[in-house]
């Protein structure tokens, strides 16, 4: 605030100030005329309520001081009375600073310890765990589902299995929080035309044993060599590229045909966020030792 | 003074409602004034330029459909808040909001920082029918936002406004905006405006440093 502005808060706070103190000092000092009935002559009601005169009761007086006194105080101490930064040199950045701070202190006894264990072993630590569950709800239940079972519109995937897109041990599950996941599928349609897309469709539903219609299915072997290259010949998938495993019966996009379709013609574009400004890797490696427990029963059972 | 004239100001309805008046915007002076009076003094945080054109009209988009109502776009300086969203707000982040978005009430959470958080998939799901993919969650669907596309000549005026009130558009960015806009609807502006929220403005931790120093936290 520049000088004029606060000298005009200055000024504002004086005037106040100034008019409630002249009024209480002066008030109970006030020389009112009084009629020989006891009253001040104001009426109302055509003289059913007439106005009594009677001192002000001290508790109302002493309360009164208090809040002069009270807010007197508060300028001096606390920002308030124009550029005056108040003697405690309070702040509310400063204030949480300090909150943050003693937090983090309080935290990081049980960061430090985190910090020997490998994300394996964090996943039976009952506190790490407990940590892990609330920032899960807090960050990841918005696309993995409070349950984690993933969702399907969105090809968040299932993570309360033991089917992992780009690994599943504890260094990758951390990686692909701290860094994100983009998966690429591109869109095949305009090259294998709706009649390809089709057959391939039924080749890739076959590779699972699911429902498929057998002629178009081998119709649909002979494209599939492009997709072997991140899929694999077999269509096992591969961790490093994040390509699915085909021949199984969890789909991340859907296994019905229709959905098989879509994401051959269309392509599918997943798209894990990273992570690592806004959680730290203190929070993600709870959170990767909690994702590690979904898939591996009840580890703090144990321990 | 005496006594006849506080007789006077009780008996006169106008002056004792004038005098109150007086009395009461005081505070509202000395409080909203300076800052007001101030408030072009505000610089831009680095890193916070003026909405590009499909950004802008998915601004114009959040408006119209009321997010504001639901959603605020300050994270105050608590530590319940920036815990969960993000280092707090700043003026300097919202100089080319107009009107700011920065709300006074959360049904839903807080949108500041929330750029980045979701993929434009899960944004674009959630917006035609939340229940998609947060189950639990009351807020309505916006699906008619597929359906509208947005006018360019109308970006186009809108930036001229907004130049004349002082953001800093060039001739060619206002050129340029009818073909950034071209054929998107109004849920890509949307997603395109939130997913553009807190990203490059959000003011950097200081690095690494787990324990923050006890003093001021960053004053603006």
């Amino acid at each position: 605030m520049s000088n004029g502005w606060s000298l005009w808060v200055m000024f504002l706070v004086v005037l106040n100030m100034g008019i409630t103190l002249f009024l209480f000092l002066w008030a109970p000092r006030a020389k009112i005329p009084i009629l020989p009935d006891g009253t001040s002559g104001h009426v109302w009601a055509h003289g059913v309520l007439r106005e009594g005169v009677h001192n002000l009761p001290l508790w109302w007086i002493l309360f009164s001081a208090a809040m002069f006194v009270v807010g007197i105080t508060y300028l001096v101490l606390y920002p308030g009375f124009g550029n005056h930064k108040g003697y405690l040199g309070w702040t509310s950045h400063g204030q949480l600073a300090r909150e943050t701070a003693s937090n983090d202190a309080r935290l990081d006894a049980a960061f430090q310890r985190f910090d020997k264990y490998s994300i394996e072993q964090l996943a039976g630590d009952r506190e790490a765990l407990a940590m892990g569950e609330v920032l899960f709800r807090d960050n990841c239940a918005a696309c993995h589902g409070r349950d984690a079972h993933g969702n399907t519109l969105l090809g968040a995937p299932n993570l309360a299995d033991n089917d992992w897109l780009y690994g599943g041990d504890g260094k990758a599950i951390l990686t692909s929080i701290l860094d994100g996941r983009h998966g690429a599928m591109p869109a095949w349609g305009p090259q294998f035309g709706d009649a390809g897309v089709a057959n391939l469709a039924n080749y890739v539903l076959s590779l699972s044993d699911a429902p498929h219609d057998a002629t178009k299915a081998i119709a649909g072997k002979a494209l599939f060599t492009v997709c072997a290259a991140c899929h694999g010949p077999e269509g096992k998938g591969n961790p490093a590229l994040g390509a699915p495993n085909l021949t199984d019966t969890i789909w991340l996009y859907g296994g019905d045909l229709e959905s098989v379709e879509t994401s051959i013609r269309d392509g599918r574009s997943g798209n894990m966020p990273t992570w690592r400004a806004r959680l730290g890797e203190n929070d993600a490696r709870v959170i990767a030792a909690y994702v590690y427990s979904l898939s591996h029963g009840d580890p703090t059972d144990t321990k | 003074m005496a006594y006849r004239h506080f007789e006077f100001i009780e008996k006169h309805v106008w002056t004792l409602g004038i005098l109150t008046a007086i009395m009461v915007s005081i505070g509202g002076l000395a409080e909203i004034t300076p800052l007001f009076i101030e408030a072009n003094k505000v610089q831009p945080a680095e890193g916070v330029k003026p909405y590009d054109p499909l950004r802008l009209a998915g601004r114009d988009v959040y408006v119209r459909e009321g997010c504001y109502l639901c959603h605020s776009q300050m994270i105050r300086a608590l530590r319940f808040e920036t815990e969960r969203y993000g280092h707090y707000s700043t003026a300097s982040e919202s100089v080319y909001d107009r009107p700011f978005q920065w709300g006074s009430k959360r049904t839903g959470p807080d949108l500041a920082r929330v750029g980045g958080k979701y993929s434009d998939l899960w944004q674009r799901l959630h917006l035609m029918n939340p229940r998609q993919v947060v189950p639990q969650s009351n807020m309505p669907g916006y699906p008619w936002l597929s359906l509208a596309l947005i006018d360019g000549k109308d970006i186009q005026k809108r930036m001229e406004v907004l130049r004349f009130l002082g953001d800093p558009y060039t001739d060619a960015d206002i050129k340029a905006a009818p073909k950034a806009v071209a054929g998107k609807t109004e849920m890509d502006a949307l997603v395109a405006y939130l997913q553009g929220l807190g990203i490059d403005n959000e003011p950097q931790k200081p690095a690494a440093a787990p324990a923050a120093p006890a003093s001021d936290g960053g004053a603006p």
